[in-house]
């Protein structure tokens, strides 16, 4: 793969009077963007048919860098605006920007609904283990003893496994690495974007000033390392007993597949209610 | 005109209601349709009002009946005080046993009879209130029929109908 | 264009029936919703409606998605509708802020039952004035209107869309229980006899630079709606003209805030709709709004064969409410009289009105029951 300039990638899609951006040394959100950007330039997409849309938290700030149509929404509800914007206009391709939070825990409900219509959505989701920006409080995807400041003590309650949810409420493409695996993530990007359906690309993306610092991990370098002990990569994972998996988070591509996405869905109900009601043949 | 149909769940009065409303629209009079029944939705009291007037309607109910049409006993208990001392009272003789003036019929008896179905008895009645009061003209309520009931039941519904309207010029 | 029921004439149909079939006529095409009596029969009327017209009905997750799902649909071009009750309205009410601080054309009908809470599903309540003007956080305006009958709830609906459109604000429709319900003729018009509002788009760049400015100097901004190049960016964050956060410069509030709020209070006087009735030489006023005016109505006829001098001011807005308005006609009438269906709501906008120049006294009842005439005359000539 030829790779541009990441000069050449900002100076082509971010808004340069949003510049700098609210995000920390050592954020991975920004390694995500990157990717999103590289994989948006890679596939030649338009970028007047490209809506992004947000809810709140870190990573729902991007869509205001970015040079696009963008909807930066309330706590949790990105994907619920996203099917008005996307079934009154099926011509717009929707990227959401999401945190762990946003997604897992006030978002919830809105996910696995999208999921289940089989929205056509992008979903780029950013999994730091924490709230950062309200302060580092404890996010539904922080694994058993991490802290935060809502559980100063270490987290007693059990994490969600976000890709694993999304693969069971039916999403066509799911796939999990860490922003350290960086050709991986371009390569999800592109494939999520170019299928119809609901599509999400998580990232495990580093939080070193809200997160790091309360577990012992100041720096990016040192989360992510722990990463790359964390982490194991699927076709290893399929063969480890379960009590090995405790503690770890599996990477990989754990769902690609073509179900029809509610756009199309819809399209067909449309023919058979007119079918049905004698419009037409 | 304040009408009120009283009766139970299944009877058909809330249908009979909104017939008579479609017509008097059909006629081009003003007219307000309204429903209560109690949440059971078999065997508990059903009403149907319907207020039809020359002029504007303000009334969101009825509340002096000039007319009260009962098939059934508990529908009748229900509201038989809210039927003025001078209104008309219109009962399914079988089935009601008033405590004042009335006129009727056995109209589920006649339901039975003239179609073969017991559940045309809010049809009958409503023929045979057409007939005793003259608040709509009978084709607009047969156009009425013809547009909310159930496809391919117009014919029966409007046989019944005509049963009751019979009934009711005798 | 084929609709989906008949046009050009009358029907005898329910109120929620007729706010479905007037939005389609307004140009709706996107609705999304959640099932919750007495507004279901809206949404299953959409449902059947909209995609023999093309249109998008969808049933969401829950209220807070429906109302999402309309403000996208609008910020992509589309005439977008929700309806609901009291327990979802209050679920309605994040985003209706985000409508409001995005200046997002929509239409929310909130079919009153009995509250708080899950109450009395089945029977009417005008419960949600308050909330409906004031139920979303922050200093903030919108129009709230308030059908009496069928006919009304169709009308108003169209109305509503096109308000929404031409002021790019969020319309709520206050209607309940009873007006849901009920059947009424109505008449349904052809579709060249609606009038049709359509919200403004930039005419040149330099407007689809300042979605939240004002280029017309009249406080709404054409929207740059999605997919059309303009690469607009909406947030629900405080935002300058460009729409760029800025959450920490006062004057960028207070020129945002102000602004949204004096759209519509500027023009007020195209916004404002009300009615009266013997009211021009009325010692004694009637101010009610919705179903409650029908009795109303009633009670004024009765009060005038008794002798007295009674009248009725119909509200069918509440927001923006016309205060001068009820202070001339305090100063006019000797009492006013607020009959509703709470325990005082509408009674605090009249009495702010009035500002002591006539006595204001609340009639109110709860519990489902409308008031009848007659409990409105007895309370006046007591």
């Amino acid at each position: 793969m030829y790779l541009k300039s990441a000069y050449e990638i900002r100076d082509k899609y971010l808004r340069k009077d949003m510049l700098p951006t609210i995000f920390c040394p050592g954020c991975g959100i920004g390694s995500a963007l990157q990717y999103t950007l590289r994989a948006i330039d890679d596939l030649g997409l338009n970028q007047d048919e490209i809506v992004w849309v947000s809810g709140i938290g870190c990573s729902s700030r991007v869509p205001g860098f970015v040079n696009f149509d963008g909807l930066h929404t309330t706590h949790g509800r990105a994907l619920a605006f996203a099917t008005g914007i996307k079934l009154a206009n099926p011509d717009l391709k929707i990227i959401a920007f999401m945190g762990d939070g946003d997604a897992a825990a006030i978002g919830g409900n809105h996910f696995i609904h999208a999921i289940r219509r089989n929205l056509d959505v992008t979903v780029i989701l950013i999994n730091n283990f924490t709230y950062g920006m309200t302060g580092g409080q404890v996010a539904p995807t922080a694994l058993k003893g991490l802290r935060g400041t809502t559980a100063p003590y270490g987290q007693f309650e059990n994490p969600f496994d976000i890709a694993d949810l999304a693969v069971s409420a039916g999403a066509n493409y799911v796939a999990r690495w860490s922003v350290f695996n960086y050709l991986q993530g371009i390569n999800s990007i592109k494939k999520a974007l170019s299928k119809e359906g609901f599509t999400l690309v998580e990232f495990l993306s580093p939080c070193p000033i809200s997160f790091g610092r309360r577990n012992r991990m100041k720096t990016s370098p040192e989360l992510l390392r722990w990463y790359q002990k964390i982490t194991v990569p699927l076709a290893k994972a399929k063969n480890m007993p379960p009590e090995e998996l405790e503690g770890k988070i599996v990477i990989g591509e754990f769902a690609d597949r073509d179900r029809p996405g509610l756009v199309r869905e819809y399209e067909a109900y449309k023919k058979r209610a007119k079918k049905m009601m004698g419009w037409e043949e | 005109m304040q009408i009120r149909l009283a009766g139970i769940g299944g009877q058909g009065v809330v249908l009979a209601g909104v017939i008579l409303g479609e017509a008097a629209a059909i006629e081009g009079l003003n007219v307000l349709q309204t429903q209560d029944y109690s949440s059971a939705s078999r065997g508990g009291h059903s009403i149907a009002d319907v207020i039809i007037s020359k002029e504007p309607i303000y009334d969101v109910m009825v509340t002096r009946a000039d007319v009260l049409v009962a098939l059934h006993q508990l529908g009748y208990d229900t509201v038989k005080n809210e039927l003025r001392k001078d209104g008309l009272l219109i009962i399914d003789t079988d089935l009601v046993k008033p405590d004042r003036e009335y006129v009727g019929a056995p109209f589920t008896r006649i339901a039975e009879e003239s179609t073969g179905l017991a559940l045309t008895v809010n049809m009958v009645a409503l023929g045979y209130l057409v007939a005793k009061t003259g608040v709509v003209k009978k084709e607009n309520v047969e156009e009425a029929i013809r547009r909310r009931v159930p496809k391919g039941t117009e014919e029966i519904n409007i046989k019944a109908f005509r049963a009751g309207y019979e009934e009711g010029l005798k | 264009m084929r609709y989906p029921f008949p046009v050009g004439r009358s029907d005898f149909i329910q109120g929620d029936e007729a706010i479905a079939r007037a939005a389609i006529l307004a140009g709706c095409r996107f609705y999304a919703g959640y099932p919750i009596t007495p507004a279901s029969e809206i949404f299953e009327a959409m449902a059947l409606y909209m995609p023999l017209v093309d249109g998008v009905s969808i049933q969401m997750e829950d209220e807070i998605a429906s109302i999402a799902a309309i403000i996208g649909a609008s910020w992509a071009g589309a005439k977008a509708m929700t309806a609901t009750s009291g327990p979802g309205f209050s679920l309605m009410m994040e985003n209706l802020g985000y409508a409001i601080m995005t200046e997002t054309p929509l239409v929310l009908v909130d079919v009153q039952r009995g509250g708080p809470s899950t109450g009395q599903p089945t029977l009417a309540a005008q419960g949600d004035i308050m909330q409906a003007i004031w139920g979303t956080h922050g200093d903030h305006s919108l129009i709230v209107l308030s059908p009496a009958t069928v006919q009304e709830a169709f009308d108003f609906t169209i109305r509503a869309f096109n308000l929404a459109e031409k002021y790019r604000t969020p319309v709520v429709l206050l209607t309940d229980a009873e007006i849901a319900h009920m059947r009424e003729r109505v008449y349904i018009p052809n579709p060249e006899e609606v009038e049709i509002v359509n919200r403004k788009l930039p005419q040149n760049e330099e407007e689809a630079r300042l979605p939240f400015g004002d280029p017309h100097g009249d406080g709404v901004p054409p929207m740059p709606i999605f997919g059309k190049g303009y690469r607009t960016y909406v947030t629900g964050l405080t935002h300058d003209e460009r729409g760029r956060p800025k959450t920490v410069d006062a004057e960028v509030h207070e020129r945002l805030i102000r602004r949204i709020i004096e759209k519509l209070e500027r023009n007020k006087e195209n916004i404002i709709s009300y009615e009266t009735y013997a009211l021009d030489d009325a010692e004694i006023a009637i101010v009610s709004t919705g179903i409650v005016s029908r009795s109303a109505v009633r009670a004024v006829k009765i009060l005038r064969e008794k002798g007295v001098k009674a009248g009725l001011l119909k509200l069918n807005t509440l927001w923006p409410f016309d205060f001068n308005m009820i202070e001339e006609l305090a100063e006019q009438v000797k009492k006013i009289y607020v009959p509703e269906m709470n325990l005082g709501q509408l009674y605090h906008l009249v009495k702010e009105g009035a500002n002591g120049k006539a006595e204001v006294e609340l009639m109110p009842k709860i519990g489902g029951e409308v008031h009848t005439p007659m409990e409105i005359v007895e309370r006046v000539v007591g």
